[in-house]
């Protein structure tokens, strides 16, 4: 323990050598205005993935409730789900919504649909729905645009479909 | 014996026919490649936009003969282009993407200059990597009237657009649009946009591409009520905007504010909602004849990107509907996008969901030619 003491203190007293009060004062400072800004910063709600992708059969259906407003083909079909891009793909930050109508509960919901992007379309699964989609003027509801425009790896693959919340009437 | 034996006589042409005889009839002639030519234009061409969905780093244009029925030949258009022809018919004008490893990599955008007469490429125009990638029409690249200046959309997703010499082959300017979408031009110098509040932003441009000025219209639509498509119809005098709902909302762009006309509709109180315009392109008109084809189908809301199953013609002047022409869509699947040749024998041409471009006379509507499967997924049709 004695070693563990004097390890600690000589580390100490070199730290106390190396910096002034002042300096301890800015950088607390500097931490706090940080801490500050963190909730202005934009939230990365894109989730990590956490294990393989397994959709259902259900998530592989254009039928499916949550693709009302999709217009690409399904990563669900592409080695994704309707709510996970497919390995080595990356997910549009900018998406267009659509307000889907859920069955089985009976509520609306607002579901972003978002592009996963970097490589060439997947081919399979193409699914064109458009309940509640608008044309180009209103692009927050298009899905005719390619929303990997913003992205690095602007290129298409296919597309998500992921529940943001119940839909206010 | 052979006269009473046919069969005999077969076998013999049959022997005939074996490497003996072969050796001693003349040579087939030596053949020399050559590189085939476009050959003499024909107002019964037709540009056909192959969007191809399922890989679509590699569109294409087919360049087709609406007479003969046969493929003159390719323009590759890259990924997600605006593709347009010029005021002269000479160019194509391409506005494209390429990932520099294919499909990935850094993305270049460009505006490709194709000749007509070769169709080879003849130069291009480098442009900020952010022009608009969207649905197929006329309006993700354009001419002023007189080919001086090319007009690219741009999308961030802020809107914008690009104002292009494609003489000099640069870029004159960058003109923001404050939300306000695509490139419809009019004359020499004017460019119009179209806005969520229903509004037509129109901006004049000086004699080096510049903005010289900008005006707004009244709204002369609502994107909640009844959106109006962005792929508007052109005019002799303007362009007409097709409503979800069937209302044709006419303007005149000739002068420096565009004008609205009185809109009328394609349907009647009956037929409202029931029956509707939608596809891709979905209408196109004869300026002389001063008709329009309309692609309709029976949907209800959300189907405005359904494709059809009738061509409705209405007479421009009375507004009224001359005739109805059902198309066999089990056959041919359902109509995307219409087309109409500017000729006085015109042809219609319709390209379908399942890549048929049908050929159809465009004074009766009969059915010439059914050309099964051209390309992958067609959606847009030019006329030179």
């Amino acid at each position: 323990m004695k070693t563990l003491d004097r390890l600690f203190e000589n580390s100490a007293r070199s730290l106390a050598k190396r910096t002034s009060r002042r300096s301890l004062l800015a950088s607390l400072g500097q931490m706090l205005t940080g801490a500050a800004l963190m909730p202005l910063l934009p939230i990365d709600r894109t989730a990590r993935a956490q294990e393989p992708a397994r959709p259902t059969a259900q998530e592989q259906k254009c039928e499916y409730w949550k693709y009302c407003a999709i217009d690409g083909y399904l990563c669900a079909c592409c080695g994704g789900t309707s709510t996970s891009c497919p390995p080595g793909t990356q997910s549009s930050p900018i998406t267009w919504i659509g307000t889907c109508h859920n069955p089985s509960d009976g509520r609306d919901y607002i579901v972003s649909y978002n592009d996963c992007c970097g490589k060439v379309s997947c081919g399979d699964c193409f699914c064109d729905r458009n309940e509640g989609e608008k044309p180009m003027y209103r692009l927050s509801r298009n899905n005719d645009v390619n929303w990997c425009m913003a992205n690095s790896e602007s290129n298409y693959h296919c597309s998500v479909s992921v529940i943001l919340g119940v839909a206010e009437k | 014996m052979i006269k009473n034996w046919p069969g005999v006589t077969l076998l013999i042409l049959a022997a005939g026919a074996g490497p003996g005889w072969a050796a001693t009839s003349p040579p087939l002639p030596t053949e020399h490649l050559t590189i085939a030519t476009v050959g003499p234009k024909s107002p019964h061409w037709l540009y056909v936009v192959d969007y191809a969905y399922a890989n679509e780093i590699d569109s294409r244009v087919w360049l087709f003969d609406g007479d003969t029925y046969r493929r003159i030949g390719q323009i590759d258009t890259g990924f997600i282009p605006g593709i347009n022809i010029s005021p002269d018919g000479k160019t194509t004008a391409v506005a494209t993407t390429y990932f520099a490893r294919g499909g990935h990599g850094t993305r270049t955008d460009v505006v490709e200059f194709n000749d007509n007469n070769t169709l080879g490429k003849t130069g291009e125009i480098v442009i900020p990597p952010k022009h608009a990638q969207s649905l197929a029409m006329l309006f993700t690249i354009g001419y002023s009237a007189d080919g001086k200046f090319v007009y690219v959309p741009y999308l961030t997703p802020a809107a914008s657009f690009g104002v292009l010499d494609p003489v000099k082959k640069s870029v004159l300017s960058e003109i923001d649009t404050a939300g306000c979408t695509l490139v419809y031009p009019w004359g020499p110098n004017r460019v119009s946009s179209i806005c969520e509040s229903g509004r037509l932003l129109t901006v004049t441009l000086d004699a080096h591409g510049k903005e010289s000025s900008r005006t707004t219209s009244e709204p002369f639509f609502s994107a909640d009520e009844d959106p109006v498509f962005v792929q508007a119809v052109p005019l002799k005098d303007g362009y007409a905007y097709l409503s979800f709902l069937g209302q044709v909302h006419e303007i005149d762009f000739t002068q420096p504010k565009p004008v609205m006309r009185t809109p009328w509709s394609l349907v009647s109180a009956a037929e409202k909602g029931t029956w509707r315009p939608g596809g891709v392109q979905i209408g196109a008109v004869h300026r002389a004849r001063n008709e329009l084809f309309v692609v309709m189908h029976q949907g209800g809301d959300g189907s405005h990107k359904q494709g059809g199953s009738e061509i409705w013609v209405f007479d421009l002047k009375s507004h009224q509907r001359k005739a109805r022409w059902p198309i066999d869509i089990r056959q041919t699947g359902a109509v995307a996008a219409v087309q109409v040749s500017q000729d006085p024998a015109p042809l219609l041409f319709l390209a379908t969901e399942e890549a048929h471009l049908l050929i159809l006379d465009a004074q009766t509507g009969k059915l010439k030619h059914d050309e099964n499967h051209l390309g992958q997924t067609p959606q847009l049709l030019l006329n030179p």
